[in-house]
């Protein structure tokens, strides 16, 4: 372990040297609070929070990654091409000892970076709401919606149900000999999934849309949770508001005893709301009964006449405090930085210092859409090409990091969401213990019969 | 100190390395199929020509290299083994250090990787500077340093595990002849100590003096292999060396010689070149003219000694030491056969100490350096002499009377 840890001391002192460490370091310390006073936002309080944390969180994560993917894939490759390592394995020092070293080594410098970078990040996001001027209510919006950790529930899609659907009007098409002729069965289907979901989402002019959460419970101490939604409307519609009537509470037992018997109170709540935005609106606690039920009702009002869609219907409810759900992001980014890093010593093992920054880039930015790879692939028509993907692009796909959706930290900022401790757990287990530990184990072996002084002549 | 659990300290067995070309195509084969064996606490110089193949040998031993065919064998095991590079000292072909680490950090650096308890670090990292001479550049990155203060540092992080076997690749590359001198004194007082040195170098002059036995390779084979003593003597030539001595006992003696059918040449000595650049700039540092270099010290790390040399206990100057125990070796014609050389002018043995630095500095009396002053206008005397020789001859061979022993091929040509 003391080996080990020399190694470790050596690379810091490498990295600590290196300009591009310093650059980094100095632009953040430059950049972060600037942004903090000229961020604007939508011009509420929120907002402007919600802003500097989206640019903060994901400048620092970026820079971090390039620093740690510069670091990583430096350290061993110029200890090769300098051959200082020459002076390394010749002392009594196991080859993966001088891997691990290279690794820790590198993770130390970005567990203190993000401790330093997140703490100025976190600081100036609970200095913003003093050092601004903003009006009381929009301090305790900013409290409620931004300074917290809620726990969102979507709507219940039942896909297999509207796949069913969906096979049995193809079917139909087919009968009547309607099916268009240039297009694939496969996209068909697809294209006839789509619509059924959007039938079940429009609400006609005058008709109106229950949704039902289960499971809704919120910490103890909660007064109220929150419904968050957007509003679309299909084509045509001039306006850029609609208006619309919501009635929150347990309206099950109305069908069965009729009206004015209920298990909640019901509120009511007319908004006037603007197209392709989010709008929250806040719902007291006891609108959600004693085995977690809650049920949300949209009237799309006549005057509108327009048919409305409804979009990423949410109910959100606190779950847990601002800076514990602040660390656990911050701690997600760790798991990055860390997965970069194995990524970057593996590879140095037996690739140039140019390539493996190659590499690594190439890789890292693949994780950052990898989502959008997955899905552009799944729209490949030709039956052969699909087969070849499934068995040879999907699964280096899975070895490949995913760091968009719900793997992207910054999200969990903007709307104020719980990153849960399990969740967290599940990226580390993943991304940490599986696949940075795959990656070294690799690096070790080659690293272990490598030839070292080797020259090709 | 020297555990003996193996015949040889170094062995190789058939071993070769080819260096395939990007297709895998052999294309050089830099060794090919060597044995030698170095024994324990000998000095082995391993000579060649550039491309000879003598670093690939010390980096199949060091396992930088993987053999093609065959096995190298070093300290009884093979240099993979933790246990065995525990005893190991390797100094590169070039310094190969971290340039950002100071002088101290990169002992302390390769310390650590040995695992030595931080005391016995700070200990050894203070010794080895001061006798690599770098005290006074503890604290400078070694990405400053000249390449032979990078090679004092180098010496220094192949010592401080106190090694049982050193390999020493081209040690005295890029030094000045002074220190040139001392790594070689150094070699010697190391070897004396018990220690195996594997030497590598195509300097002629530094295997010759330290080593007991040379192997030189070409073309990645053995092409000869011995004692420097019996390769290099010559049976049919005989050497007397004496003081100045009159016209008529010269003519007396080749009376003598002619009489026993022998052919003879007398002529005064030829000072080396080494001798007159150490004694230049000692008499430099003894005017203290400042320097940004490297200090020339000449005391020897006492960890080095302690143990195998415990009836002497530290031995604090290596050079006064050497001088006092064997004179020869602080002189530069003595060449190999340093128990049995000529006897040896004691201001001549005074110049290294000199060097030594301030310790020695300070109890050199006035008288001393009269002494010395005198002794540096006779040896001028000597040098001018010489050249108006050389100018009354035509031969451009310096024939001495006092014919070197490590310069067997001058007297030859005379």
């Amino acid at each position: 372990m003391h080996k080990v840890w020399a190694v470790a001391r050596n690379t810091i002192a490498q990295a600590v040297r290196m300009k591009v460490a310093v650059v980094v370091i100095v632009l953040l310390l430059v950049v972060l609070p600037v942004m903090s006073f000229i961020v604007v936002g939508d011009g509420t309080l929120v907002g402007k929070l919600q802003t500097f944390a989206s640019y903060g969180m994901s400048l620092v994560g970026i820079l971090l990654c390039v620093l740690t993917i510069s670091m990583s894939a430096y350290t061993l490759t110029s200890d090769l091409k300098l051959k200082q390592i020459f002076l390394v394995v010749s002392k009594p020092v196991c080859r993966y000892q001088i891997l691990i070293g290279k690794f820790i080594g590198i993770a130390i410098i970005d567990v203190v970076l993000l401790v330093v970078f997140s703490s100025i990040i976190f600081g100036l996001l609970v200095a913003m709401p003093r050092l601004s001027d903003a009006p009381p209510h929009e301090i305790e919006t900013a409290d409620r919606e931004f300074f917290t950790a809620r726990i969102g529930l979507s709507e219940q899609i039942d896909r297999k149900e509207i796949e069913k659907v969906a096979i049995k009007r193809y079917q139909e098409l087919e009968r009547t000999g309607q099916l268009p002729i240039d297009m694939s069965p496969a996209r068909i289907l697809k294209e006839l999934q789509g619509q059924e979901r959007l039938k079940r989402r429009v609400i006609e002019s005058g008709a109106q849309k229950v949704w039902e959460f289960e499971n809704v419970r919120p910490v103890a101490g909660t007064k109220v949770v929150f419904v968050r939604y957007k509003l679309r409307v299909s084509g045509g519609y001039e306006g850029m508001q609609v208006k619309g009537a919501w009635l929150i509470g347990d309206q099950r037992n109305q069908e069965q005893f009729g009206p004015g018997v209920w298990d909640s109170p019901i509120y009511r709540l007319d908004t006037s709301d603007v197209l392709e935005m989010f709008h929250e609106f806040e719902v007291p606690v006891d609108a959600i009964t004693d085995d977690g039920y809650l049920a949300v009702m949209f009237n799309n009002l006549f005057v509108n006449s327009a048919t409305v869609i409804p979009e990423e219907m949410e109910v959100l409810y606190k779950a847990g405090s601002f800076g514990a759900n602040f660390t656990r992001v911050s701690l997600m980014l760790l798991a990055r930085l860390i997965f970069l890093t194995a990524l970057g010593v593996s590879l140095s093992t037996w690739l140039s210092f140019p390539v493996t920054i190659l590499v690594c880039f190439v890789i890292f930015f693949v994780g950052t859409v990898n989502g959008f790879v997955l899905d552009s692939f799944g729209y490949i028509e030709a039956k052969g090409i699909m087969v070849l993907y499934n068995f040879t692009f999907k699964p280096l796909l899975w070895l490949f990091p995913r760091f968009d959706g719900d793997f992207n930290p910054t999200r969990f900022m903007i709307s104020a969401r719980l990153l849960s401790w399990s969740f967290l757990g599940q990226v580390y287990g993943t991304m940490v213990a599986l696949k940075s530990l795959v990656l070294l184990i690799i690096g070790f072996w080659i690293f272990s019969n490598k030839e070292i002084a080797r020259t090709i002549v | 100190m020297a555990k003996v659990n193996s015949e040889y300290a170094i062995e190789t067995i058939s071993l070769t390395k080819i260096f395939p070309d990007w297709w895998g195509r052999a294309k050089v084969i830099a060794v090919d199929d060597l044995n030698f064996k170095v024994r324990h606490n000998e000095v082995y110089g391993l000579l060649g020509p550039n491309g000879s193949g003598k670093t690939t040998t010390l980096k199949m031993l060091l396992n930088l290299l993987h053999p093609s065919k065959g096995r190298a064998m070093i300290l009884g095991g093979v240099s993979g083994d933790t246990k065995i590079t525990e005893r190991i000292g390797y100094l590169p072909e070039d310094s190969y250090l971290y340039r950002y680490l100071n002088a101290k950090e990169t002992l302390d650096f390769y310390g650590r990787l040995f695992g030595l308890p931080s005391k016995i670090r700070r200990q050894r990292i203070e010794t080895l500077l001061e006798m690599v001479g770098l005290t006074g550049m503890a604290n400078r990155p070694v990405g400053t340093f000249s390449k032979g203060m990078a090679r004092r540092i180098g010496l220094a992080q192949a010592l401080i595990n106190d090694p049982e076997l050193l390999i020493l690749d081209e040690p005295t590359s890029g030094m000045d002849p002074i220190s040139t001198r001392q790594m070689k004194d150094l070699f010697i007082h190391l070897a004396k100590r018990g220690k195996t040195i594997l030497l590598c170098s195509h300097l002629l002059a530094d295997v010759e003096d330290v080593c007991d036995r040379i192997g030189i390779l070409y073309g990645g084979k053995m092409q000869t292999e011995g004692e420097v003593k019996t390769l290099l003597q010559k049976s049919d030539e005989s050497q007397i060396i004496t003081d100045a001595l009159s016209d008529d006992a010269l003519a007396k003696i080749r009376q003598i010689v002619e009489s026993e059918q022998s052919k003879c040449e007398i002529s005064s000595p030829v000072d080396r070149l080494e001798d007159f650049f150490v004694r230049t700039v000692a008499s430099a540092q003894q005017q203290h003219v400042p320097t940004s270099g490297a200090v020339n010290t000449a005391t020897i790390g006492g960890f080095l000694v302690e143990e195998s040399d415990k009836e002497h206990g530290v031995l604090e100057k290596l050079v006064t030491a050497t001088v006092e125990e064997d004179k020869p070796i602080a002189k530069a014609d003595v060449g190999t056969e340093r128990v049995e050389a000529a006897p040896v002018n004691e201001e001549k043995s005074s110049l290294l100490d000199q060097l030594a630095g301030n310790k020695l500095e300070q109890v050199e009396t006035d008288q001393e350096q009269a002494e010395e002053i005198e002794h540096i206008e006779t040896v001028e005397e000597v040098n001018r002499a010489l050249l108006d020789g050389l100018a009354g001859t035509d031969d451009k061979n310096s024939a001495t009377e006092h014919t070197k022993r490590d310069n067997p091929q001058e007297a030859d040509d005379a």
